[in-house]
């Protein structure tokens, strides 16, 4: 085996781990492992572009997505309306620490946190500010891929509205509206992110510095 | 069929950099991240998220989740009994959503990994192309289990109406969050390659053992 075999012309499968010559790819295209039938590498069109933006406008609708009301009920007579914010408050308030915790998490902070990241990943490429540290900073926004539920949140308030509608009279608020889009952005911004050509670009920026790192 | 494995490569899990391969632990040259060439010690780990997340089934399923008072009488439901409310008061697609994703899921994950964890020990009746695309499935299901968390919450939230009608979340809501997220690391350290490991190596032996007439027909 040659040490100095070029691995830049050889893609593995991140699945099953077969090894084929680096597939050349115009925008839009994708390759597909053979045995596995796993995306082995994309590229999306205008990547760059259309990630800066959607996560610009997702952290734009961030504020009214959290801080509207969602819903509300009117029961006897009363009614009282509640927004993402609002729901993290009363559950601190009345003592579910963990299901705080869990919703603070999964349907605010990691959102907000993958699009500031893909935001400000995008701004670096395109006003080329490439910056060392931004090797760790995106391999630190990978881990963060499962952990965005806004998509299961939004089930979650459909569910309840259903269940609601049963026996109270409901009301639908502009948050709701603004939690909508605020999914849609997010998904968008993550989905647009093609990673193996912000991968490539940042190699070929800083070239290893390390040879004898790893030992 | 090459794999990475073979030609002495390894590729980097986050930034899918093919590295050539130096030692057991190594570090990225493209994103200087440490990792293996497989993960260390996928089946055990997924073992033991695995067991962990059934024994947190338990409670979930036993204790009520969600206490909903009307006029300071409170009434408590389990994820079971919700389920047979809603079938009671005739919303049946929210009752399949719930059962879905509530009990289905839930069990599946953890049925179906220890099945991956087994086949990829033992290799008995081991289709790769199948059971990694399984194992995609699985790990695609992991978060939307969360509903009922989110459900609750919700509900806790908005029908909060002092004395007239309020929720309160039940002690199951807990378990039944460790469950899922147990399941989701238990899925995240599972690897499936191994499952293509296993197969190669499994039809090495078997051409090693054959004599060339009787070959075996190969896969991939």
């Amino acid at each position: 085996m040659n040490n100095n075999m070029n691995t830049s012309l050889f893609v593995a499968c991140q699945q099953c781990d077969a090894l084929y010559d680096k597939p050349q790819l115009k925008q839009g295209q994708l390759a597909k492992c053979n045995r596995c039938g796993s995306t082995l590498v994309e590229r999306k069109v205008d990547s760059i572009e259309r990630s800066f933006h959607w996560s610009l406008a997702g952290l734009i609708l961030m504020l009214p997505a959290i801080l509207l009301p969602i819903m509300g009920v009117t029961l006897a007579g009363q009614f009282h309306q509640a927004s993402l914010f609002d729901c993290i408050l009363v559950l601190i308030d009345r003592g579910f620490f963990m299901i705080a915790c869990l919703v603070f998490l999964f349907a605010i902070a990691v959102p907000i946190v993958r699009l500031s990241g893909a935001l400000y990943i995008c701004y670096c490429f395109k006003f080329n500010r490439l910056k060392p540290s931004l090797l760790s900073f995106f391999r630190a926004y990978h881990h963060l891929d499962h952990w965005a539920m806004l998509n299961v949140f939004m089930l979650g308030i459909v569910v309840s509205m259903y269940k609601l509608l049963d026996d109270t009279e409901l009301s639908i608020n502009l948050g709701l509206l603004a939690f909508i889009l605020w999914l849609i952005c997010s998904t968008m911004s993550a989905a647009a992110l093609d990673q193996d050509s912000i991968w490539d670009k940042l190699e070929r920026a800083f070239p290893r510095s390390c040879d004898n790192e790893h030992c | 069929m090459n794999t990475a494995k073979s030609k002495g490569l390894t590729l980097c899990p986050k930034c899918h950099k093919l590295n050539t391969l130096v030692s057991e632990h190594q570090r990225c040259s493209r994103c200087h991240g440490m990792f293996y060439q497989r993960k260390r010690n996928s089946l055990q780990y997924t073992l033991a998220w695995n067991i962990a997340a059934l024994i947190a089934f338990i409670p979930a399923n036993l204790y009520p989740i969600m206490i909903v008072y009307q006029l300071g009488v409170g009434s408590d439901a389990t994820i079971l009994s919700g389920i047979g409310e809603f079938i009671d008061h005739g919303l049946y697609p929210i009752a399949v959503i719930i059962f879905t994703a509530s009990i289905i899921v839930p069990l599946l994950k953890i049925i179906g990994l220890f099945v991956l964890v087994y086949k990829a020990h033992t290799g008995i009746r081991l289709k790769p192309d199948k059971h990694s695309k399984f194992y995609h499935v699985l790990e695609f299901l992991g978060p939307w289990s969360m509903l009922d968390v989110f459900v609750v919450a919700l509900m806790v939230t908005v029908v909060e109406l002092g004395f007239v009608t309020s929720v309160a979340a039940g002690p199951a809501i807990n378990y039944f969050t460790i469950t899922v997220i147990f399941t989701m690391f238990a899925a995240n350290s599972f690897d499936p390659r191994l499952l293509w490991d296993k197969k190669a190596a499994i039809q090495e032996t078997l051409l090693s053992e054959k004599t060339p007439g009787t070959l075996p027909e190969g896969k991939g």
